[in-house]
């Protein structure tokens, strides 16, 4: 998972050896614009209100939220997930592992075309992942362990692994940032502009700032979608986007305030949907900094927090309380409920540290208006054990500047779209993760997590996390927060539509009924 | 000459209007406040001003003591505003925004003030190529829209009250120049300037003792009118977020986070929309009237008429 919404990919770079999916910038605090409707609008054309303007359209190197919205219906990877997070053939028809696990065979689809007519082979595949990892792309991390990707026929390709990986699946289809692209394509500097892929929807047209023109590729190897195409255009402004799909302007958003959930989820003529996403949102202490080295003074901290009013005031009955990363309706979901809301509890800590006053620097960012709303929340619990928290509200391009500078005492941020325990775990805990920025150090986390990486058995896998996951809450690496919702809301003439609880958002299924 | 000049320039140097500053005062006053709007603007200002001075101690409650279960209530006995989405009172908040706001105000104009008209005055009585050098720099500050620069500025310093004053500062600081530099333009041909130039009196006494005095009308009216527009560009910027950091109060502030509650909580954009407005308009009826009285020609169309 990439850190959420960053628009630029130079910064994407510093962060990005962490887990999984993909950054996202529900409300991303860019000006509004007017609905354009752009290409002559046909009545079979979806219209789509996102957030934000992708910042490139390729897929290897952008971490925006934004532009995956898009890609994920013009690519595909060898393995997609489907709606309950399992990984399903796509480009791969099948694959085998070989007796040692260190060496994967994928069988590969025939007969599939890119958008430009020339043939999908086992080279593309090579292609791509060699892509990724020899220019250190952002998303080489999850391929940390492939030693090699060789073509051994057409439609033949093996993956060899330094060690077991067993989630290997996840690391290659998780999401569309492992795409499999087009040489040509991509060798020409093109992609970034105008990608072309195998997917259900192929690039038409785009103007900067105004909208993405996606059409139907009627050679997609899933079928083609029953649209004529997608028009994706940018409303950052939420209850624009809402006025904008109230009055018929757009078909679908996912630009919704989550205080208005309720009273749109009473209008007819909208249908709007909410699931607990595979995000989550948390608190870091800087442990390179007095006192929050004390793992007492941040368990003080830990049970000061009023975990329910945050959710309350950002999620208005939407966000989950949670005392872990990994949601509940995960299969790697632990149980955890150490920290409850006890002032008593969290003084007598800072009396034990022999802590009485500190004042902490919390940096929060305004391109994610619910980390300032929860952190007004936390500057008034923490004021009753005697911590100053001034809070720093800052553009999310200087917030991860100082993040990565260690300019902080404390930090409320997400991480997004993430699948494996690993993309929850190892990057922000291991003491050697790349977004390990609060300094956390732990060796019996390290070894839990190296393990994690390695175990075939799924039971003992989630043993390992679980216990990992105990640890890092116990030492309040990080204070987890909630689970959030996504939140989606469409115009009911636009049918079949599923919403996916990693944010991945997919058209090639949807149809549009005639207006009655 | 010039070993004349010190005793002759001390000697001298009567300008009409330093001769009579009590009673040009005094009477300045009486006439603003026979202006009805003037007087309704002064009234206000000064409920304000003690409001904004008093305010820690007449908010029924802290600007951030946070009540979740009490959010977005509407206005009652107990909260008279109502409550926002974290349950803090608005009527507490707005009290406070209050001081906020004319600290932000005062200070930023304050800067500008000073800069402007000292460089609006150099540039103004010396001329030449330092006039042109230091009102072409002006030109290039008044070419850029005001928020634009001012965002520019908080971009650079990164947000904190002390960046938005430098910021407002900076941006009306060419305004002052212009006026400064205009007035000082016409006193200059004045004979009693000339003739104080001729004596010998050293420049900066002739800028203190004869121009500033002279130019102290524009400027003052320019002043309050500053006034209303730093307030406004000070909510803007923290409307933007770029001011008062959270959870510190601010008008601006506000009516961000009221935003997504427009149709749920009227009252959390409603009353710092109207201590907005309120405000405002009180620094510009008191700068309209500010300027009738002391343009000579009003000033002797006011005075004709109470005489009738």
């Amino acid at each position: 998972m990439r850190k959420h919404r960053q628009r630029r990919n130079r910064l994407a770079r510093t962060l990005v050896a962490a887990a999984s999916a993909v950054s996202l910038s529900l409300l991303a605090g860019c000006v509004g614009e007017g609905v354009d409707l752009g290409p002559a609008s046909s009545d079979r054309l979806v219209r789509a209100a996102i957030g934000g303007a992708p910042d490139q359209l390729d897929p290897h190197q952008t971490s925006s939220y934004f532009s995956f919205q898009v890609l994920e219906n013009v690519y595909d990877t060898l393995v997609e997930p489907d709606e309950n997070l399992q990984m399903q053939p796509a480009l791969a028809e099948s694959w085998d592992i070989s007796e040692d696990q260190l060496t994967w065979t994928f069988h590969l689809r025939e007969g599939v075309t890119f958008h430009d007519g020339s043939d999908f082979t086992a080279e593309d595949v090579v292609y791509s992942y060699t892509r990724i990892i020899d220019e250190e792309l952002a998303n080489a991390w999850r391929l940390a362990t492939v030693e090699e990707v060789t073509a051994t026929g057409e439609y033949t390709v093996e993956i060899g692994v330094s060690q077991p990986t067993p989630n290997l699946l996840t690391a290659i289809g998780g999401f569309k940032g492992m795409a499999i692209v087009s040489e040509d394509n991509a060798e020409s500097g093109d992609i970034a502009q105008h990608p072309i892929g195998t997917g259900p929807f192929s690039f038409r047209d785009s103007r900067d700032g105004d909208y993405i023109w996606l059409e139907s590729n009627p050679d997609y190897w899933g079928g083609a979608p029953a649209v004529d195409g997608v028009q994706f255009s940018y409303i950052s402004e939420p209850t624009t986007a809402i006025a904008a799909l109230r009055s018929g302007e757009v078909d679908w958003t996912d630009s919704v305030p989550p205080q208005q959930v309720e009273a749109l989820s009473r209008d007819q003529a909208i249908a709007l949907d909410t699931l607990v996403s595979t995000d989550y949102w948390y608190l870091a202490m800087n442990q390179d900094r007095e006192p929050w080295s004390d793992e007492r003074v941040r368990q003080a901290v830990a049970y000061a927090v009023d975990r329910d009013s945050i959710a309350q005031v950002v999620g208005y009955g939407t966000a989950v309380v949670n005392q872990l990363a990994i949601p509940e309706t995960s299969p790697w979901y632990a149980a955890y409920d150490r920290y409850s809301l006890d002032p008593g509890q969290a003084q007598e800590l800072m009396d034990e540290a022999g802590v009485s006053e500190a004042s902490m620097d919390l940096m929060v960012s305004t391109d994610y208006p619910e980390t300032v709303t929860a952190a007004q929340v936390i500057a008034d619990n923490l004021a009753a054990i005697g911590i100053d928290v001034s809070i720093r509200t800052l553009d999310m391009a200087t917030w991860l500047d100082d993040q990565d500078q260690g300019e902080f005492d404390a930090l409320i941020m997400g991480w997004l779209g993430n699948l494996d325990p690993d993309d929850y775990y190892y990057a922000q805990h291991h003491s050697e993760g790349p977004s390990n920025a609060q300094g956390y150090a732990n060796p019996d986390v390290d070894e839990l997590l190296d393990a994690g990486r390695q175990e075939l058995d799924e039971d003992r896998r989630r043993e390992l996390y679980a216990e990992a996951a105990t640890l890092i809450a116990d030492d309040v690496s990080y204070l987890y927060l909630y689970n959030p919702s996504v939140i989606q809301a469409h115009a009911q003439r636009l049918t079949g539509y599923e919403m996916r609880s990693d944010r991945a958002v997919r058209f090639r299924d949807v149809n549009l009924e005639e207006d009655a | 000459m010039s070993q004349l000049a010190p005793g002759a320039g001390a000697a001298s140097g009567p300008a009409p209007e330093t001769g009579t500053p009590g009673s040009r005062r005094a009477s300045a006053w009486r006439l603003l406040l026979s202006s009805p709007t003037g007087a309704a603007g002064l009234v206000v200002l000064a409920v304000l001003i003690l409001a904004a001075v008093t305010a820690r101690w007449l908010a029924p409650y802290g600007p951030n003591d946070i009540d979740v279960p009490n959010a977005l209530a509407p206005p009652s006995g107990r909260n008279w505003l109502g409550t926002d989405e974290l349950g803090r009172d608005v009527f507490s908040r707005v009290l406070l925004a209050a001081e906020v706001s004319l600290q932000v105000a005062l200070v930023s104009v304050a800067i500008a003030l000073v800069v402007g008209v000292t460089f609006g005055v150099i540039a103004g009585y010396a001329g030449g190529w330092l006039d042109l050098v230091v009102m072409r720099s002006a030109d290039v500050l008044f070419a850029f829209p005001i928020l634009l620069l001012a965002l520019a500025i908080v971009a650079i310093q990164g947000p904190a009250i002390s960046s938005v004053m430098i910021a407002i500062g900076v941006v009306y600081t060419p305004i002052f120049a212009r006026v400064a530099r205009a007035s000082t333009l016409s006193l200059r041909q004045e004979p009693y300037v000339q003739a104080a130039r001729t004596m010998g009196v050293p420049t900066w006494q002739i800028l203190l003792r004869h121009i500033l005095p002279g130019i102290s009308g524009p400027v003052t009216v320019q002043t309050s009118i500053s006034l209303a527009f730093a307030i406004l560009s000070e909510a803007a910027l923290s409307f933007l977020g770029l001011g008062v950091q959270p959870p510190n109060p601010s008008w601006g502030r506000m009516l961000f986070d009221a935003q997504g509650f427009l149709a749920s909580a009227w009252w959390m954009a409603v009353f710092p929309g109207l201590a907005i407005l309120v405000t405002v308009l009180a620094f510009n009826l008191v700068g309209d009237a500010v300027r009738d009285v002391l343009d000579p020609r009003q000033r002797s169309m006011i005075e004709s008429r109470r005489k009738r």
